[in-house]
């Protein structure tokens, strides 16, 4: 019988990575009070990373669509591939913040899923730069959504991280609100260039983007 | 006589493979009407535009780079967490993610700068069609050897689309595409291997010496050297 068990056992500790293997070390257990933030509020804060994503890749569209020698505005690329990497820093903190916060210990693997971009062509910069602005304008609401969830859990007591929407109300809202405002301006001063003047207006507008004076 | 004939032919037949944008341009402009067609007046040249093509590669390979980018930024993330806890390995997948990430800009304008369109459902025939569902969540010997595999791919996956654009004669042939991965990832390739080849041996010697008593310090140890190297 003790045999038995010992080949249960050692199949169980081959099988299983929670147990030591002879290549690593045996997981440890330390206290977990510490890590308090809610199941509901951790589940918004995932979803955003992966919102925060597929915003980058839409830009990387966008970018490439600009890029083509038919199309030829190399400041429209240069402007939604920096857009896409800005993205991804977005990302990049909220990953930062759940690591800060004692999460992503597990369910690593499935907190970013890589999909294709829903939209490939635009008629124009000013189209680009108007969908830019919805883009943003929804990721900005998504972000409230996350603070609203976190500011007052309704399934855990109705739980208060103050700290998280403090972070996304002073950092992200920030942000959101001020890249929504350059965009909006960069769409304003287009759409009076383009008024008469289509296909000078956005090149101009273009060499412009890129920094340089024509 | 002959040749000559032959000669001028050739010489005729050459320059209207050249001219077709500046032919474009002659019947368009003469017409009467406000619009301009001009299919020929392109970036693509060579065998860029073909089918069974290199340019279809080049598209998949920066999706490829796009998606393995983000594998990377999750391993980083899992290396971090408080109970790994192994800032060192998070670094070096950090690094691994963002080389990724500048290689897939790298290539959508490469793609563009040769007449291509992006398309980002792109996949090569190289690949296999369902990828296994990979966890990231592995431990540090483990994520060393999918590491060293997954850049094994990149690396063979350039040589491939390389070996297409060189094949003389033959319908890819395309000399200014294997010049760019030769410089732009070839070199990189070789030496991002061999140090994940090298931190595997020095974890393999780590692990079976002095009876397996010296791992857990050792990892702690190699993490701290993989923080000042990486």
């Amino acid at each position: 019988m003790k045999t038995f068990l010992l080949i249960v056992a050692t199949v169980l500790a081959v099988c299983s990575s929670a147990f030591a293997t002879q290549c690593n070390v045996n997981p440890v257990t330390i206290p977990k009070q510490w890590i308090t933030m809610s199941q509901g509020c951790r589940g918004a804060v995932r979803k955003q990373v992966q919102m925060e994503v597929a915003a980058s890749v839409q830009y990387l569209a966008m970018a490439a669509h600009f890029s083509k020698d038919s199309v030829n505005r190399p400041g429209f690329a240069k402007l939604f591939f920096e857009a896409s990497s800005e993205e991804r820093e977005h990302a990049l903190k909220l990953i930062e913040y759940l690591l800060m916060r004692g999460e992503l210990t597990t369910n690593v693997t499935s907190l970013i899923t890589i999909r294709a971009p829903e939209h490939k062509y635009w008629s124009s910069g000013q189209a680009a730069l108007e969908e830019a602005l919805k883009m943003e304008t929804e990721v900005t609401k998504a972000i409230r959504n996350v603070i609203v969830k976190c500011e007052q859990d309704r399934e855990d007591n109705d739980n208060n991280d103050y700290h998280l929407v403090d972070y996304l109300t002073g950092e992200f809202l920030e942000e959101q609100y001020k890249g929504q405002r350059d965009i909006a301006g960069k769409a304003s001063t287009l759409k009076k260039m383009m008024d008469r003047h289509s296909a000078l207006g956005e090149f101009i507008f273009d060499k412009k983007l890129l920094g340089m004076d024509i | 006589m002959m040749k000559t004939v032959f000669a001028l032919a050739c010489l005729l037949a050459a320059s209207a493979a050249a001219d077709v944008c500046f032919n474009d341009v002659s019947n368009e402009c003469g017409r009467n009407t406000n619009s301009l067609a001009l299919p020929s007046c392109n970036a693509v040249y060579g065998n860029f535009g073909r089918q069974g093509n290199v340019a279809n590669e080049l598209q998949a390979y920066a999706n490829l780079h796009l998606r393995r980018s983000y594998e990377f930024l999750l391993s980083s993330a899992y290396y971090h967490n408080y109970q790994v806890n192994r800032p060192g390995f998070s670094k070096l997948f950090r690094k691994l993610a963002d080389d990724s990430w500048a290689k897939t800009i790298e290539l959508i304008k490469h793609v563009t700068k040769r007449g291509g369109t992006m398309d980002f459902h792109s996949r090569s025939p190289q690949e296999a069609t369902e990828e296994k569902n990979n966890t990231i969540e592995l431990q540090e010997l483990e994520s060393l050897a999918r590491s060293l595999d997954i850049q094994k791919e990149l690396a063979e996956r350039a040589f491939f689309i390389h070996q297409e654009a060189t094949r003389n004669n033959h319908k890819t042939h395309d000399p200014e595409i294997a010049q760019y991965l030769e410089e732009e990832f070839i070199e990189d390739h070789a030496k991002t291997i061999r140090d994940l080849a090298g931190h595997t041996s020095d974890l393999k010697q780590f692990i079976t010496s002095n009876g397996g008593n010296d791992l857990s310090v050792s990892l702690f140890l190699f993490d701290e050297y993989l923080q000042k190297i990486a």
